[in-house]
């Protein structure tokens, strides 16, 4: 290949605008707010409806909705993640980071709830869905988003609370802090992103 | 020097994609301001070093070309922009 080698100049010309792609192309971490709405008011639909059932207000029958609800929250998860990655125009090494994060603490969580059942009972089950959440939100967090820093910091209060909450309201507890912390920091993305 | 990289257009390409997993085409020319004829052709040269890799899809009916740096063309720039940092050191 013959090429003109680079004088100084061209070699401070060619650095300087290497540093100026390099500093224009930060991009916000999050933008899926909408799979935090689906998961947050999915699982707050879960923990309140257990909690419910639990207390004698709901007949046990109305549980099967529960799989539903989760095998709805997947199809829209996986269809919209095919669909993003389509037309999406940049995607960065970050975000994909991001995604790995999310889809690793929430598949992790959902393998407890199926198969980890006797050691994580009924609330116990819910709380690693919270854990898992604040996981992916102050990560999120951590990458300068202060929407998921408070976020994060809901959902860990939602657990605190629960704990010391009586038996009979730990359950709307934790659905609670999912759906303003999870679904509720989604909700403000999106508004972010209009 | 990396002769591929002495380009200016070439050099930015591999800086633009630096960042990002996936660019498209049409992205990578209104980030570059160059038309998409030169951006193509400095893209082959990309592609067939090895620097970066394509992907040719559709999205909405539409063609759509996206581009990832690969490991070989991040070692390059790394190497590359390690030695204007050193002749710029020389010079000053």
């Amino acid at each position: 290949m013959n090429v003109e080698p680079l004088d100084a100049a061209a070699a401070q010309d060619h650095l300087e605008m290497v540093n100026r792609i390099l500093a224009e192309s930060h991009q916000r971490l999050c933008n899926g707010g909408e799979y935090f709405v689906v998961w947050g008011i999915g699982s707050a639909y879960i923990t309140v409806l257990a909690q419910l059932v639990h207390g004698g207000l709901l007949p046990s029958a109305t549980t099967w909705s529960l799989p539903i609800v989760i095998a709805v929250c997947a199809a829209f998860s996986i269809v919209r993640a095919r669909q993003t990655r389509r037309v999406l125009q940049r995607s960065s090494l970050l975000q994909r980071e991001f995604f790995n994060v999310l889809w690793l603490t929430l598949g992790l969580a959902f393998v407890v709830d199926v198969a980890v059942f006797n050691i994580f009972p009924g609330l116990a089950s819910a709380a690693i869905w919270s854990v898992a959440e604040a996981i992916v939100l102050l990560y999120i967090g951590m990458h300068g988003n202060r929407r998921a820093q408070v976020a994060g910091v809901l959902v860990i209060v939602s657990l605190v609370v629960a704990n010391f909450a009586s038996p009979g309201i730990a359950g709307y507890v934790l659905g609670a802090g999912m759906l303003v912390g999870y679904a509720g920091f989604g909700a403000s993305e999106l508004l972010a992103r209009e | 020097m990396d002769e591929l990289l002495l380009s200016k257009v070439r050099l930015g390409v591999v800086a633009e994609l630096l960042n990002f997993d996936w660019i498209a085409f049409s992205e990578l020319a209104r980030s570059l301001d160059v038309s998409n004829g030169n951006l193509g052709a400095h893209l082959s040269k990309l592609v067939d070093a090895a620097y970066v890799e394509e992907e040719k899809s559709f999205a909405n009916r539409r063609p759509l070309s996206r581009y990832r740096l690969t490991k070989r063309g991040r070692a390059a720039f790394a190497s590359h922009v390690a030695e204007l940092q050193s002749l710029l050191k020389v010079t000053s």
